[in-house]
């Protein structure tokens, strides 16, 4: 390996971790969080709180008066997302005559009654799309932007493998109690080189997600003739079926039989999804989606049936291996599976991730501060402040989103804005107020950051507990996991904060002190 | 529930084992745990092929616990974070890893050379 190599993909290591870090924190980060998007949904929205027991199945034929009420007579198809362990709710989603998409309606499973309006896009609806597309929906530059960074960061670890001096010497070691130049480079390294498969793997997944956005013109080349290759490439690959209304009156077999059959023909592996076409025609058909809790790729098995009569028109099983593969890919980045300890190991990986991020930061600012301020460059300045905004002010834009969740009350509107757009709009204020915050006070930042941490963190379990009545220590007896694991991953939160800031206030002092005693001697 | 825990607590200590086997035939870790004297050649080759096979074995216990696709990515993904645990030890706690060196060592260690008495 030669010294120019090593020296050029320093240069890019270095100047990639620096202009796009804090964007690959954001991404980081929502990602971690979005491993639980649902439980944060759980904790969100206290109306959807219900435990549900696997006995407890709907009836689909007695829920169809209720259907017909929500969606009319004159709709395209509509679809209901059936419960699951860890969406206890059904989903109700239509398209009308003119092709415009309406939803979701949201149902008690127990009682087939519609839960009242929500009034939040919680953990699925806001901290998932930014993990994708930041909320940039202009042009789908948010798409693109992380897109952008998904390459970058494969770009960058790559290039941190090749720059790493000691990568087998170094394999196990931190030394936290060195200087913290050191310290953070070890931590860093640490974090890079032992998450390597899972970053490498959990990056290239997502950059294939969006394969047709990124690369929107190849189903264009294969299927030309249509007006919509996108979809065609779908139809073929998953070899979905369709058929045109016929527009003479007919009525719906039973969904219920339908599904059961599916379910027997899945080995009761259960299913996601009833998907009805042109609803009261003669020619409607009715789409079953498999559940995929069960395996890692999504969507294995869907049977069509004849609405009218009930049999069955089409069924496809295992994709064509290349979509399969994908599927996989795919599959394993959304972890819509029902895999506990490999959830918890996400989560952590996760936010080795965003350790990993934030340490490379740490040690571009401490391996430049005394040469910037020396030579009066504002280097150090800038970035310190974009760090700790884009570290710290993240989490405490985040914390501020579930605190204004709680404290928000039921139909709460101002200037136009619905509750759910209120609690988006405090987690960029704050975000934006913690930026603010870091480039005016460098060298508190860190310390007050993580302070607004601790306090928020300890915050929100308690506004849960007086807004619902699920305190920790009932929802722990209760086994309701969504919302006790929630609030035991808020308060381990705070104490890791309030641990580093008290920390970090000792190392202040110390320094302020050493500060105090160079001035002394060199005023004598 | 407890049948459910048993494998994947096996599965959590071996992967756990078989880094911590590995990290104690550095001689920088071995250090930090067993004192200054370094770890000879014949146990530094020990120790890794002891640390290699139980990684292989949980790579056999995550494969029976949850079939090859399941199993794979768990398994894929418990050697990232079981590293990164030995590597936390080893800065905060390196003497919770004693036990293994003394393990390694209890086999190996010749008695000491009878000093003359006057």
């Amino acid at each position: 390996m030669g010294q120019g190599l090593r020296a050029s993909m320093t240069w890019l290591h270095t100047w990639t971790g620096v202009v796009l870090g804090a964007l690959l924190f954001a991404i980081f980060w929502m990602g971690t969080l979005s491993v639980f998007d649902r439980e944060i949904d759980r904790w969100m929205m206290s109306e959807t709180r219900i435990a549900l027991s696997t006995s407890d199945i709907m009836s689909l034929d007695g829920l169809l008066p209720r259907v017909h009420e929500h969606v009319g007579q004159n709709v395209k198809n509509w679809w209901l997302n059936l419960p699951e362990p860890r969406t206890p709710i059904a989903d109700l989603w239509y398209q009308d005559s003119s092709g415009a998409y309406h939803g979701p309606v949201l149902l008690n499973p127990l009682t087939s009654r519609q839960l009242s309006e929500r009034q939040t896009l919680g953990g699925s609806g806001f901290i998932f799309p930014f993990h994708f597309n930041l909320h940039l929906r202009w042009f789908d530059i948010g798409y693109w932007l992380v897109g952008f960074a998904g390459m970058a960061m494969m770009a960058l670890l790559v290039s941190g493998v090749i720059i790493h001096r000691k990568i087998f010497l170094d394999f196990f070691t931190f030394r936290w109690e060195r200087k913290l130049p050191r310290a953070s480079l070890d931590l860093h390294n640490l974090t890079g080189v032992l998450g390597l498969p899972f970053h490498f793997v959990i990056t290239f997944s997502g950059l294939i997600i969006f394969t047709y956005t990124y690369f929107p013109t190849i189903p264009g080349l294969v299927y030309a003739y249509t007006t919509s290759p996108v979809a065609a490439l779908h139809d073929e690959a998953q070899e979905l079926f369709s058929r045109p209304p016929l527009n003479e009156r007919a009525v719906l077999a039973s969904l219920d039989a339908m599904v059961r059959e599916a379910n027997e023909r899945w080995d009761g592996a259960g299913i996601r999804s009833v998907q009805v076409f042109h609803p009261g025609d003669a020619n409607t058909y009715v789409r079953i989606n498999r559940s995929h809790l069960d395996a890692i790729p999504r969507h294995l098995g869907v049977i069509y049936f004849d609405g009218p009569t009930g049999a069955i028109l089409h069924t496809t099983d295992i994709p064509r291996p290349i979509k399969l593969v994908e599927r996989f890919i795919v599959g394993l980045h959304f972890i819509q599976f029902d895999h506990w300890p490999l959830r918890w190991i996400y989560f952590m990986l996760g936010l080795s991730g965003c350790v990993m991020i934030a340490t490379g930061f740490i040690y571009w600012l401490e391996t430049r501060r005394k040469r910037h301020a020396a030579q009066g460059l504002p280097g150090v300045r800038i970035v310190e402040g974009l760090t700790v905004g884009a570290v710290t002010g993240i989490i405490i834009a985040t914390l501020a989103f579930f605190a204004a969740n709680r404290l928000l009350p039921s139909g709460a509107a101002l200037a136009g804005y619905d509750r759910a757009a209120l609690e988006v709009w405090a987690f960029y204020l704050v975000w934006l107020a913690a930026f603010a915050h870091a480039w005016a006070r460098p060298g508190n930042a860190w310390r007050e950051q993580c302070r607004v941490i601790a306090g928020l963190a300890l915050l929100a379990p308690a506004l849960n507990w007086l807004t619902t009545g699920d305190h920790l220590p009932k929802t722990l007896l209760d086994g309701y996991w969504p919302v006790a694991g929630m609030d035991l991953v808020l308060l381990a939160g705070a104490v890791i904060a309030a641990t580093t800031a008290r920390r970090l206030h000792r190392r202040g002092a110390m320094a302020a002190e050493r500060a105090a005693r160079d001035r002394l001697e060199t005023a004598e | 529930m407890m049948e459910d825990a048993l494998p994947l607590i096996a599965l959590s200590f071996t992967v756990y084992l078989g880094f911590a086997l590995l990290a104690l035939s550095q001689t920088r870790h071995w250090r930090q745990v067993a004192g200054p004297t370094p770890p000879s050649h014949g146990r530094v080759i020990a120790l890794r092929f002891a640390g290699s096979a139980t990684i292989a074995l949980s790579l056999v216990l995550a494969l029976t616990r949850d079939g090859p696709s399941f199993g794979a990515l768990l398994w894929a993904t418990a050697i990232s974070l079981a590293a990164l645990t030995v590597a936390l030890t080893l800065s905060w706690r390196p003497v919770w890893l004693a036990p293994l060196a003394m393990l390694a060592t209890a086999r190996r260690r010749k008695p000491p050379p009878c000093k003359p008495t006057v």
